[in-house]
This record gives structure tokens, sequence and C-alpha cells, in this order.
């Protein structure tokens, strides 16, 4: 199960030796199998959410819960994947997916076989000795969705992860990505700073305000799938995502 | 190209020892302060016969191993507590830079004086003059590691000793091979410089003999056997390792 629940989540940093509210009680429930995309004005906090949401970030108030359970640590129950992928470059792409498994002791042979799985479904068999820097963009940033997914999270996190790819490779991936999405029925929370992003993959969209950032509004996005960027259909909703992110009020 | 360059080499090495022996012939000074280059080969072959020198290399080489073997471990340890602990940091880490300017033979006498004349003395004396290169360079190492593969890692779950060894190690590790570099040739200097002045097996000490014995060719014989296994362990152990690194991690 993955439904996860962020209650009245604050947060603050020092900016200038001054506290400055990056955060100001964003409160959102996103439910199992649920694909939610977050949008917001460049700075609002959309990073720090997803890294609360992760365990690497204390919040200063509010809460996380996991089914009703309330989270304190990060752990392999939600996994990140960083907008540079963060791929380890000492490690060949298979190890590099098997990572996770190896850390949680799982036997040699069973990590083979799930990594392999993975790697035949981003296309990757063929690079799974590689080195990272053998990667181009794309290919790295499957990786880091492959090393993800192997861990069989309840809430996959995902911040910006195609935001270097040229349109092409981007335009694959969001297909793939719905095509996991709908095969693993991962909770799904995706960070992206592009609408038509957004809404090709957010069965529901969640934009946020400027900072100290609150969810301003929360759009359903009901339209048959697979979506592909150019369906002029998904116009209607990207108008209402820009409408929202438009009228943000004073700063 | 490589051949070439290989050529280069093998006619500079010629000519020097050419020229050191037409000086030799010159008669300037007298032999027992100049030898020939003869006369210096002739001591390695003799010194290779009665198995004195391989036995003194052997010596230097084990203390030298055992030392750097130190230096490495201890100094990863504290590089690494160092990074990751403030108040470490703040503490030991200032002390380090210090102990770091005191050359190896200046720890000697204390070596002495805790350990006489033993192998653990000349042994602490290679180990503590290496270990401090290999602290700051794992410490630096370390402090610059991608934060976000250390935050991936303990979101896959990993911790404590785990993170240490499946991702401090090898993310520092270009760094940390810089240290073993330098903390080898620290441990080098250190050996020979311990065995010279404890006067007790090891290359060092032949080449105190020498100077005891008034036998310049000895003395010289012994500093190329020095000068030899430093290039033969910087070119053959620590270039292979960082090559091998640095193509690994696509640096190069
Ligand atoms: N470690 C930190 N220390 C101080 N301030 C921080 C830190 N991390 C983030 N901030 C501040 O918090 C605010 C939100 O940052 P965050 O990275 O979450 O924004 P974002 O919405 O992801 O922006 P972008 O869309 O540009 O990625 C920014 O004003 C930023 O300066
Ligand atoms: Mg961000």
């Amino acid at each position: 199960m993955g439904k996860i629940e962020a209650k009245n989540i604050v947060k603050y940093f020092q900016h200038d030796g001054k506290p400055l509210k990056a955060i100001g009680g964003v409160n959102l429930t996103v439910a199992d199998g649920e694909f939610v995309c977050i949008v917001g004005p460049s700075g609002c906090g959309k990073s720090t959410f997803l890294r609360i949401l992760a365990g690497l970030e204390k919040p200063d108030d509010g809460e996380i819960l996991l089914d009703g359970k309330k989270l304190v640590n990060t752990g392999p129950d939600r996994i990140m994947v960083f907008q540079e992928g963060a791929l380890f470059p000492w490690l060949t792409v298979e190890d590099n997916v098997e990572y996770g498994l190896k850390v949680a002791g799982i036997p040699e042979k069973e990590r083979h076989d799930i990594s392999k799985r993975y790697l035949d479904m981003m296309q990757l068999s063929q690079f799974a000795n590689s080195y990272t820097y053998q990667l181009s963009t794309g290919m790295k940033q499957r990786v880091a969705i492959a090393r993800a997914l192997v861990m069989d999270p309840d809430v996959l996190l995902m911040d910006e992860p195609f935001a270097a790819l040229d349109s092409q490779t981007r335009d694959l991936l969001l297909v793939e990505m719905q095509m996991i999405w709908q095969k693993t029925k991962k909770t799904i929370i995706f960070v992206t700073h592009n609408v038509p992003e957004a809404a090709v993959l957010g069965s529901r969209v969640a934009v946020f305000s400027h900072r100290p950032s609150v969810v301003k509004k929360s759009l359903d996005i009901d339209y048959k799938r697979p979506r592909v960027a150019e369906d002029e259909n998904l116009g209607q909703f990207e108008k209402q995502i820009l409408s929202a992110l438009r009228h943000q009020g004073p700063k | 190209m490589k051949a070439n360059l290989l050529g280069k080499k093998i006619a500079f090495y010629v000519l020097i020892i050419v020229v050191w022996q037409g000086i030799d012939s010159a008669d300037i000074w007298p032999d027992n302060i100049f030898p020939s280059p003869i006369e210096v080969g002739e001591d390695l072959l003799f010194g290779l016969s009665d198995g004195s020198l391989l036995y003194g290399i052997g010596t230097s080489m084990w203390r030298l191993i055992i030392g750097l073997a130190i230096a490495i471990g201890g100094g990863m340890l504290l590089g690494i507590f160092m990074a990751r602990v403030e108040t470490v940091n703040q503490t030991i880490g200032s002390l380090v830079l210090g102990l770091q300017s005191i050359p190896s033979v200046a720890w000697v006498p204390l070596a002495i004086l805790w350990f006489g004349l033993t192998d653990s003395g000349i042994i602490f004396v290679t180990a503590i003059g290496a270990i401090f290169a290999v602290t700051i360079n794992t410490y630096t190492g370390v402090k610059n590691i991608d934060p976000s593969f250390i935050e991936a890692a303990r979101n896959m779950g990993a911790k404590g000793s785990q993170l240490v060894t499946t991702i401090l190690i090898p993310a520092a590790f270009p760094y940390m091979i810089t240290g073993f570099k330098q903390g080898w040739a620290f441990a080098w200097r250190g050996v020979i410089g311990a065995e010279l002045l404890f006067s007790f097996l090891g290359l060092g000490f032949l080449l105190n003999v020498g100077r005891q014995l008034n036998d310049v060719s000895q003395v010289i014989a012994m500093m190329l056997v020095i000068m030899g296994i430093g290039i033969l362990i910087d070119g053959f152990v620590f270039k292979k390792l960082e090559d091998k690194v640095m193509t690994k991690w696509g640096l190069r």
C-alpha cells in the first residue's frame, strides 16, 4: 500500500541570518496508486517538500503519514529519484540498480533476477556492465528510475527527473513512465516545472503557491492513457494549471 | 611514440653513465671519493651475490609495507571521522595539521625512547610519517562527496558501517589514492631515515655502513637502490592503481 499524507508541513531555512519560511503549511493526501504531479514557481519549496516526504529533511512543523503511520526517518518504502540521477560512478549500471537490494541483504542470484527484469523494462540490458559515464543523460535517468523501481517502494518520489533531457528523449520517457505506473500501480509524486509534462503524467496536479508555499489548487486530470504531449485535448487542462500558477497573488 | 620515449630515456641514462665514467677517467678526484660507475656496479653485484642487498631490501620493504598499511588504515579511519563528525574535526583536525608538519625523522628520538632499537620503532616512524597525508586526503575526499550520493544511499536503506564501505570509501577513493601516493612517499623516506638513525638492518643501515667504512661506492650503490625501488613502486603500484580507478570513474 502507499497512501501518503502530508499534514500542515512547515519548513524554515536560514537566509541572511534570518529565518525564511519556505513552506507555509502544505496539506496533501495522495491515495494509494495515484500519480500526482506537483508544479509551482521556482524556489517555492517543491524539492524541499519532496525531501521531507522522503525523510531526508525534517519539517519544522507538521507530519508525514504513510498508510496512517507517522514517518520519522528515511527508508526504502519511499524512494526518491534525484534530478541529476545521483548514480554511483564507481559502480556499473547493474550494480547501481542492485545497490538497494544488496543493502537489504538479498542474495546475489535473486538480486540479479530482479535487476535483469527492470533493466529489460528500461531497455538497458545491453549496458548492464557499462559505467555511468558511458551513458547518455536519458539512459542515466532510466537507470535511476530502474534503481528506484527494484526497491519496490510504496511511494516513488521524483524530482524533475526529465528536466535535463532533450524533448525527444523526454517524450519517450513520458510514455514509459505512464506504462510503468500502469504496470506497477505505484503511488507516484512527481515534481516538474513543465506544465505539459504535468498534464501528460498526472492523474492529479497539485499547484504550489509562491513561498511560503501552500497547495494553491488541486486539479484532477480525467483523461485516457497513454497520453502524449501533442494531444490537443490536454490543452484545457494545461490552461487551468497555467492560470492557477499565474494567479499567485502578491509575492 | 612509446618506443621513441623509451629510446630517449635509455639514451639519457646511458649519457649520464658515460659522462660519469668520463669524469672518473679524468682523475680529478681520487677514486675513494668519486668512484666509477663500474665500481658502483661491482658493489651492487657483490651485494646481490652475498645476499646482503636482498636481505636489506627485504627488511626495508617489510617495514615499509607494515608501516604504510597502518598509515592507510588509520589515516582512512581518522579522515572519515574528521569529515563526518564535526567535533572530531574541530579538535583532532587541528592537531593533525600540526603533526603533519613534523618531518618523520624528527619522530626517531621518541621512537627510540619508546620502542628501543627495534623493528617496532622503525615501523612507528614509518607509519606516523605517512598517516597524516592519508588522513588529510581522505578528509578532503569525503567532504567533497556529492551529498546526493549519501542521501540516495540512506534513502535506499544504507546506514552506519554499510554507508562507509559502500559509499564513503568508494566515492572518496580518487582523493584517497592521492593520499596513498603521498603516504607511500613519506613512508619510504621515513623508513630509510629511521634505518639510518636506528642503524638496525635495512637499506638505510647499509647506507650508513658505507659511510662508516668510508666506502663511497657502497653509499652511491645503496642510494641507487633506494631510488630504483621508489621509481618501481611509484610507476607500477600507484600509477597503475590510479589509472585503473580514474578510468573506471570516467575521469580520463
Ligand atoms: N539547504 C538549504 N539552506 C537554505 N535555504 C534553502 C535550502 N534548501 C532550499 N532552500 C531555500 O528554500 C526555498 C525552496 O527551495 P527548493 O529547492 O525546495 O525550491 P524548488 O521549488 O524545488 O525550486 P526549483 O523549482 O527551482 O527547483 C528556496 O528559497 C531556497 O533558497
Ligand atoms: Mg527543485
